[in-house]
Parts: structure tokens; sequence; C-alpha cells
């Protein structure tokens, strides 16, 4: 009870448009969801079919068991807080909080209560008789918080709330909806680009392509273990590196050949990876699972050439090139640096290395400990 | 600089001409610039007998169409921006009025409403309504003259209405209908303080225009029946014309220049601070 339900979802705009594809989802009561994918991908549409604003063309919409798919969007019980906050120009902050209850017949005290309460959990009470010309950008952004917290709604439907934001204001309200989130303890959907947002505020996030779900689960799980090599060159900024590879057998054992240089596959993983010998994929190694040392047996030697140093203050991510010429990021510690042109011997952590397979793109799964 | 004195010759120099005649005792049949007379001309200007009756027919001539043709283009804006199909078509036929020059549209419609050979009254006498004198009747020819300029002028504010209202923001509206505003009250609440800016200009436009409506007049109805549809600027043309007082009519003209300047300038103030 109490979650939202998408069953086979498809939306196909136009005769063969098809934004969503038979997309299945369920946002539990009380979870904050982030639906993560790259423009285009459906994300909004899916939010925009779950508000009522968008018709499904197939599929079932279920909301604490019953089917909403033709509910009126203002009968779903459902607030929206929009990408460019949405807010009525001329009424003042007051006014845009108190619209939808003065429409829902609220009685005057009792909105008078709610906008009151509202106003002062988002710190915007000295705000209210502005107009939202007059506001900035982050407090019109509350406002358009406020107008749908001032409903309590069933759920929250999050459509990038925070992309208009400048990044450091960006930070702090993302640690603000997390707040927010626990002390209402409602469901919400939040819809992103932003893999930053996606990783810090979702209790689960679902990655979208091209229309269809390609993974749903919990941030780091995600992080730790993507579906598929899409889903690991989203992830994470610098993402993780993505390289044409070859599955040998060697008297040594199994060796991947990678970039000009060949890296043996830890025995953990060669059962797994026995059955693609002979086998082109993709390497799949995040750049902070390159190392200036070694820490076991599996961290393999790899000698690159470094091509730019970007010291970000509490990291440095260097952009060097494979033997055979191929560019990747690495991610060292904030003390490292280096003479572009320089060569370097780094190690890559091959415990944390993925295979993808290379016509689907599909991960080849391992047992991690 | 070409550009400058393009705009001297033809701004400039007809207004400071008028302006320069309008002190003299200047007539057709005495064209000279001998009897200087100040400000006579503009005293004589409020004595003239029928010049209230004028400014009292040209204010209901511009508040009717300007209403009129503002809630009926208003009401046709929206409807066509939730037009998907045919729009292009819809257009054309919209635009064909707007693209008739004033004189055909006045002998066009002269002919249309002509009492006994006109179609119109042909037309609603098949329904048994009796002939209507539509331009020969004090009481229905200045609405006629409404109308027409309504049929000519309305396409004008549905354009302008129409860019405004495609280019508003659909977010807002989507707000208000998960808050569960009807059309109304969307219309209410977000299409008119949205749209305030293209309102305003639609109207001080029109408003504008509407005043100094000249060609209509001149071909329908010559200001009659009696002085039912006199407008100011007929008026004016008149004193020029069939008084043969360019003198006076130049003072007339100036002073109507410095009532538009300043209602306009008025209404800008006042629909600006609406805000």
């Amino acid at each position: 009870m109490g979650e939202i339900v998408l069953k086979g979802v498809s939306k196909i705009f136009g005769s063969n448009i098809v934004a969503v594809d038979n997309v299945d989802l369920t946002v539990n009561h009380g979870e904050f969801m982030v639906l993560l994918g790259p423009s285009g991908c459906g994300k909004t549409t899916v939010l925009r079919m779950i508000a009522g604003l968008e018709e499904v063309t197939s599929g079932d919409i279920i909301m604490d068991g019953k089917r909403i798919n033709d509910v009126d969007p203002a009968d779903r019980d459902l607030a929206i807080v929009f990408q460019n906050y949405a807010l009525y120009p001329h009424k003042s902050v007051a006014g845009n909080l108190s619209f939808g209850l003065k429409l829902r017949k609220t009685p005057k005290p009792e909105i008078e209560k709610r906008v009151a309460h509202t106003a002062k959990l988002l710190g915007i009470s000295e705000l209210l008789d502005r107009k939202p010309r007059e506001l900035s950008g982050g407090q019109q952004q509350r406002v358009a918080l406020g107008r749908a917290m001032v409903r309590q709604p069933f759920a929250y439907l999050f459509d990038e709330p925070l992309s208009n934001l400048d990044a450091k204001l960006r930070t702090s309200m993302r640690t603000e909806l997390i707040k927010l989130h626990q002390e209402l303890a409602t469901t919400i959907i939040h819809v992103t680009h932003d893999q930053v947002e996606a990783m810090t505020m979702g209790e689960r996030i679902c990655i979208m392509q091209s229309g269809r779900i390609v993974q749903i689960g919990h941030p780091l799980e995600v992080y730790r273990n993507p579906a598929n090599a899409f889903v690991a060159g989203f992830l994470a900024s610098p993402s993780m590196n993505l390289i044409d590879a070859v599955l040998n057998e060697t008297e040594a054992g199994l060796v991947i050949e990678a970039g000009g240089t060949r890296l043996p596959v830890p025995d953990s993983f060669a059962d797994s990876y026995g059955a693609h010998r002979g086998k082109t994929c993709t390497l799949g190694i995040r750049p902070e699972d390159l190392h200036t040392e070694p820490a076991d047996e599996n961290h393999v030697p790899v000698d690159v050439d470094v091509v730019t140093v970007e010291a970000l203050g509490p990291e440095t991510v260097l952009i060097v090139s494979l033997p055979d010429g191929k560019e990747i990021a690495a991610r060292l510690e904030r003390a490292f640096s280096a003479q572009i042109g320089s060569r370097l011997r780094l190690y890559a952590n091959m415990n944390l290395m993925h295979l993808f397979e290379k016509e689907s793109g599909q991960v080849i799964p391992v047992p991690r400990r | 600089m070409p550009g400058l004195s393009v705009l001297l010759a033809v701004v400039v120099f007809p207004l400071g001409y008028a302006l320069l005649t309008s002190f003299y005792d200047y007539t057709l049949i005495k064209p000279t610039y001998d009897n200087f007379i100040g400000l006579g001309n503009y005293r004589g200007m409020l004595e003239e007998a029928y010049l209230g009756t004028s400014l009292w027919v040209t204010l209901k001539f511009v508040i009717a169409s300007v209403v009129i043709e503002f809630s009926l283009g208003m009401a046709v804006a929206v409807a066509m921006n939730a037009v998907t199909r045919f729009k292009s078509f819809y257009y054309i036929i919209l635009l064909a009025p707007l693209l008739i020059n004033p004189v055909v549209v006045g002998l066009m419609w002269r002919m249309l409403l002509h009492s006994e050979l006109g179609i119109v009254n042909y037309v609603i006498g098949l329904g048994g309504i009796a002939p209507i004198n539509w331009l020969g009747n004090p009481k229905t020819a200045f609405w006629t003259v409404v109308l027409v300029d309504i049929w000519h002028q309305i396409s004008f504010m549905v354009i302008l209405l129409l860019a405004g209202l495609s280019s508003l923001p659909r977010e807002p509206y989507e707000a208000a209908r998960m808050d569960g505003a009807s059309p109304r009250l969307c219309f209410i609440h977000i299409t008119l303080p949205l749209m305030r800016p293209v309102i305003f200009i639609a109207l001080l436009l029109r408003f504008i225009f509407a005043i100094k409506t000249f060609d209509i007049i001149y071909i329908m109805t010559k200001g009659g029946p009696g002085v039912a549809t006199d407008l100011i600027s007929y008026f004016i043309y008149r004193a020029a014309f069939f008084g043969l007082d360019i003198g006076r009519a130049s003072a007339m003209s100036v002073a109507l220049l410095i009532l538009i300047l300043a209602l306009t300038s008025y209404l800008y103030r006042y629909m600006r601070s609406f805000k």
C-alpha cells in the first residue's frame, strides 16, 4: 500500500516516436526515487504521465492500489515542482502557496495555518508578500517547493528542480531536500540528468536510456555493479574508462588485451570470463581505481603518458594516454603532481574492473567480495 | 545623415508646416501667410459649434471599436492558440481583411449594406426581417461603421495577441492544472497577467489608430447622416476642404496631435503601473 506502480507503461508521440518503452517501476511508500538519464531518455515523460499531464499510450499507472490512468491531474493528489518553478507571476508568495488550497475549498484558517507552517519550514516567512519577480532563483525555488508542500500530497514529483540554480545553491538545496524528505516522510520521485544529485539524494535510482529502464538500485549498488556499459559511462564524474579489449588465454592464465597493454584477469573472475575467451569486449575501469602504488597482486602496472593534469584541490585528475594512444582518466590524491608529457606507471585495481559484452553492452557478471 | 534628412523631410517638416499654418489666417480663398493671428485659430476652434459633438462621437467610436475588437480578438486568439491543425489556413482567412485597403473595405461594405441593392438586406430578408437602412439611419449608421471597422481591424488584434499567447510558458498552466484550476481560472490567473505587456501594446496601437480613422467614414458616410459618424479626423478634413479654412484645420490637427500624445502617455503610464 501507499506505493506508485508503473506496469508496462509506454508513451508514443505522434505515430512512431517512442518516448517511453514498456516501463515497469515500483516506487515504495515514503521512498526517494531518482529517475536518472541523459536528455531525451524519457524520464520527464514518465514523471508527466504519473502527474497526469501526459496521456499513457499503453500500460497502467497504479497509485495506492488504484489505477489512475484516467484520473484528472487535479484529483491524483500529487504535486509537481517544475524546473523553471512555474510560479503564478502576479500572485504574491502567499497567493502562490494558497492558490491550490483555495481551489480545493480548504477552510481559510486551515489555509493560513498551512501557509505559515510551510513558509517557516522553508525559511520564506519574510517573503510572503513579495511577487515572484522580486525573488532570487533560490527563493523562487523554495516557493515552488512550498506550493507543492502546502497541499500535503500523496507524493511529490520533482522535474529537475535544481538545474536552474547555481552550483553552490544547488548543493545546499540538495541537502535541504534530503532533510525535508526525512521530515515529511512522503514519496518523492525526482527526475534529473545530474548524476551527483542522483547519487546523493536517491534512496534508489532508476537509470533510463532511450525510453527504457536500464537499471534500478541503491546508488552505491549501481555505482559498484553497473548493469551495462551505458550505466558505467553515465554514473560518476569523471565516468568509468571504457576501453575496447580482447579476452585471451595465455600460459599465465586469462588476460585482457586493451589499450596496447596486457592485463591479467584476477583468478576469482576466471570462471565467469572463461566463456568469453577470444571475444572482443569492453573493459571498464573507474578513474579512482587507478593508483600510483600497488596494494596487492591484482594491481596491475600500466605505463602511460600524461596528457593533462587537473588539480581540483581535493583530488587531481589526470588524463593519460595508453600505449596505443587511447586516452583515459585517472583520479589521484590531492598531493600528486606530474609533468605533462612525462611517462608514468599507474596500477589498475583489477579486483574492481568490469567487462562488458561488445555487442549488447551488458556486463559479464563476476562474484565480488 | 541621409536617414535623418529623410526623417526631417517627411515627419518634422509637415508637422512644423502645420504648426506654422495654425498661427495664420490661411484659407484656400486667400492662401498666403500675410495675416498672423497668433492663437486666433485655436480660440476659434473652441467656438466651433459641432467640435464637441465630433469629439464625443470619436470617443464613443474609439471605445466601442477597441473594446469589442479586444474582447472578440482575445477570444479568437485563445481559440486559435489551441488549434493544432490547419493553422496556416486560418491565418490566411484571418489576415485577409487586414490586407485590404481601407478605401476598398469602405466601398465593399457600402455595396453589401446598400439598403435596396445590398446582399445583407437580401439575406436577412430571407429570414423575414425587414430591410434596414444601415448607413442612412443615424441610429444604425454609427454601429454599422463601428462593425465595419472591427471587421477590418480585428485581425490585427488577433495576430498580436496570438503571437503573445503562443510564446507563453507551458508550466504555469500545468501547475494550475495540478492545483485544480479550470480553464477560466487559468485564463484569469495566468494568461491575463502574463499577457499584460502584449495586451498593453495591442490596445495602445489600436487606440491610436482608431482615433485617426478617416477612410471608411469618408467612403461610407461622409460623417453623416447628420453628424452621427462625424469622427474628428473627418471633421478636420471638412474644415479644410469644405470650409476652405486651412489655418483653422491646422490648429485642430495640432490640438488633436497634442491630445493623442497626452492620452497615449497617460495610458502608457497607467498600464505600466499595473505590475
